[in-house]
């Protein structure tokens, strides 16, 4: 709170907030509306807002000449297949980064970071090549090892941070009371950082779900995703805007529901662990 | 707290028991810590160490992708072909335009975002849920949503544009293309900012507040002579994440302008794919390229790390974040 606002800062903050509001949401309310339009209402020039909704563009995406099953499936296999190794390698490892002592320390943190940090574009090439070899390119397995190559130094960064915000004294005593230090950590300092752990899982599984430079580059046919799919919807011929906004629901819908179940550590996780709340 | 304290020796004998003391925690590389971390760290060399050196070794090669990969040794040719290249500087430097117009209009709106949510009574932790669902989608569908709100004959917002006497062809002219891709950028991830700029309004304590209403401090003199201060730290690490994640991202030019017009929006992420990809005799030129980039991210990771290390730097949390 700062201060007490006048009753004319009052007005000017819940117009603003207004307006703030309607920036964020008009483009996603409009792809939505859009997606239950028939075509007739998407096609004109007129704002067109009432209308009998449709679900013919859901069922053209699903049933129709550009369906896109194969392609959800190709997303769910590698968001959730890329997000529980991330999770799993990446609490381990952070874990141990938490507790590690060493001076190369600052050596491995530097370089889990610039990992995480390193241009998309820059990574897309060496990968290329090296998937070539290993005959990867087009294949499921190949785009979760590309996800992989941002997702786990994130998880394990991310990872790190939260088990920071464990007080050393809760393991401690467990370990006075006889506890191995494999048993401190799964049982005392895991069951701790759920939070951080399903934040951890959320941010990848959007990460991952998003990606579209890995998917387009190293993926092909069969392993094309829904976001690949999104970006192919644009021919020479035009683009069906109905179906466009219909997969772009169904690409959105389980990110934004679990993207703002997390939110209350969002802010952690999205700024890498350098702010930390609660 | 961290707990690692990091003293310049390394004990490799088994820690000596004093008496009344208890034994030192080992160090180093024969640890259960670094056996809870060595399968993660061997497969991320796999993913960024192999890469790194396969990276630089097309740097110095030509790569025929046609066929069986084969890496021909040329010495510095990659390297004179692309620093002689003036279209290779163009594009640096619109990214770095690019770069700091998405940096500081998001470091502003973001902060004028907070201020605003901040401020509200009621409503805040349902506007906070709507500001920040942008940042959610594809970065690929938000420029082909975009394309749609923005296409000349049937877009909401062009047609908003046209009743205000507005050019609404942006994509397609090169004085309005690079805006355009700008301030596409800024609609998805000013959210990000506000949220980490409102965690750091919020954590400035209202007792300090409330002294400077006693002294008579208004509005924008509290904002400026007291919450802004209180965040530094807060307002530093926003920075450096937008800042590593302008240059990683490029899927929003890439489903608008492509890097056209005439190479109005041809960052440099831009270029390097089209080089490894559209021309496939020029991708030793791109891994030179991406070398560059690299060395642009390493240098913002090395400033993250000296300022955010292993400790916490800002503890705040975001209030009204409740459900």
């Amino acid at each position: 709170m700062l201060n007490r606002p006048k009753p004319w800062q009052k007005g000017v903050f819940i117009v603003l907030g207004t307006l703030i509001g309607l920036w964020s949401a008009v483009p996603i309310a409009w792809m939505l509306i859009t997606s239950f339009k028939p075509q007739q209402a998407i096609r004109t020039s007129d704002v067109v807002l009432f209308f009998t909704p449709t679900m013919e563009n859901y069922r053209n995406l699903f049933f129709g000449g550009n369906r896109v099953g194969s392609f959800l499936v190709n997303s769910l296999l590698v968001a959730i297949i890329s997000t529980f190794i991330a999770l799993a390698l990446g609490s381990l490892a952070g874990y141990g980064m938490a507790h590690w002592r060493s001076r190369h320390k600052k050596d491995v943190s530097f370089w889990i970071l610039s990992t995480r940090m390193a241009p998309i574009a820059a990574v897309i090439v060496p990968l290329f090549v090296m998937f070539r070899v290993a005959g990867l390119v087009n294949t499921i397995p190949g785009l979760i090892l590309a996800v992989l190559s941002f997702n786990l130094p994130f998880a394990i960064w991310l990872m790190n941070a939260f088990f920071h915000q464990v007080p050393r004294s809760i393991e401690e005593a467990a370990m006075v009371d006889g506890c191995s230090k494999m048993r401190a950590f799964w049982n005392v300092a895991l069951p701790v950082t759920r939070p951080g752990l399903i934040t951890t899982a959320v941010l990848c599984l959007v990460f991952a779900w998003n990606d579209y430079a890995f998917a387009t580059s190293l993926g092909g046919p069969q392993s094309s995703t829904l976001p690949t799919a999104a970006g192919a919807l644009v021919t020479q011929a035009g683009i069906d805007w109905g179906l466009l906004c219909a997969l772009g629901i169904v690409i959105a819908l389980p990110m934004l529901i679990a993207g703002l179940a997390v939110r209350r550590h969002l802010v952690t996780g999205l700024s890498l662990g350098a702010v930390t709340g609660e | 707290v961290s707990s690692a304290v990091v003293t310049e020796e390394e004990v490799v004998a088994p820690p000596v028991e004093e008496k009344g003391k208890p034994p030192k925690e080992p160090r180093g590389f024969k640890t259960f810590e670094f056996a809870l971390m060595a399968p993660t760290l061997a497969l991320l060399a796999l993913l960024s160490i192999v890469p790194f050196f396969t990276l630089i070794a097309m740097s110095f090669s030509d790569v025929r992708t046609l066929g069986r990969i084969r890496l021909q040794f040329t010495g510095l040719e990659n390297w004179v072909d692309v620093f002689t290249n003036p279209a290779f500087w163009a594009s640096w430097g619109r990214s770095l335009i690019y770069f700091t117009s998405i940096i500081v209009l998001e470091m502003v709106l973001g902060f004028v975002f907070a201020v605003v949510l901040n401020n509200l009574i009621r409503g805040r932790s349902i506007l906070l849920s709507i500001v920040l669902l942008p940042m959610f989608l594809a970065p690929v569908m938000v420029g082909l949503l975009s394309r749609f709100m923005l296409d000349s004959t049937i877009g909401l917002y062009a047609n908003i544009m046209q009743a205000v006497g507005l050019d609404t062809d942006v994509f397609a002219n090169p004085r309005t293309a690079m805006p355009a891709v700008i301030l596409i950028d800024v609609w998805e991830w000013t959210p990000l900012v506000a949220l980490i700029m409102l965690a750091g309004i919020t954590s400035v304590p209202p007792s300090t507040l409330e002294a400077a209403a006693v002294d008579g401090a208004g509005f924008f003199r509290s904002l400026i002579n007291i919450v802004i201060p209180q965040m530094k730290a807060v307002i530093l690490v926003a920075l450096l994440v937008r800042s590593m994640d302008a240059i990683r991202y490029f899927d929003v030019i890439t489903a608008t302008t492509n890097g056209g017009p005439a190479d109005a929006t041809k960052i440099i992420p831009i270029r390097l794919y089209e080089m490894a990809f559209r021309f496939s005799n020029q991708i030793g030129q791109a891994a030179v390229v991406g070398l560059t980039m690299l060395i642009f991210s390493i240098a913002l990771a090395n400033v993250f790390v000296r300022v955010f290390g292993d400790r916490e730097v800002a503890r705040a949390h975001v209030a009204g974040g409740a459900h």
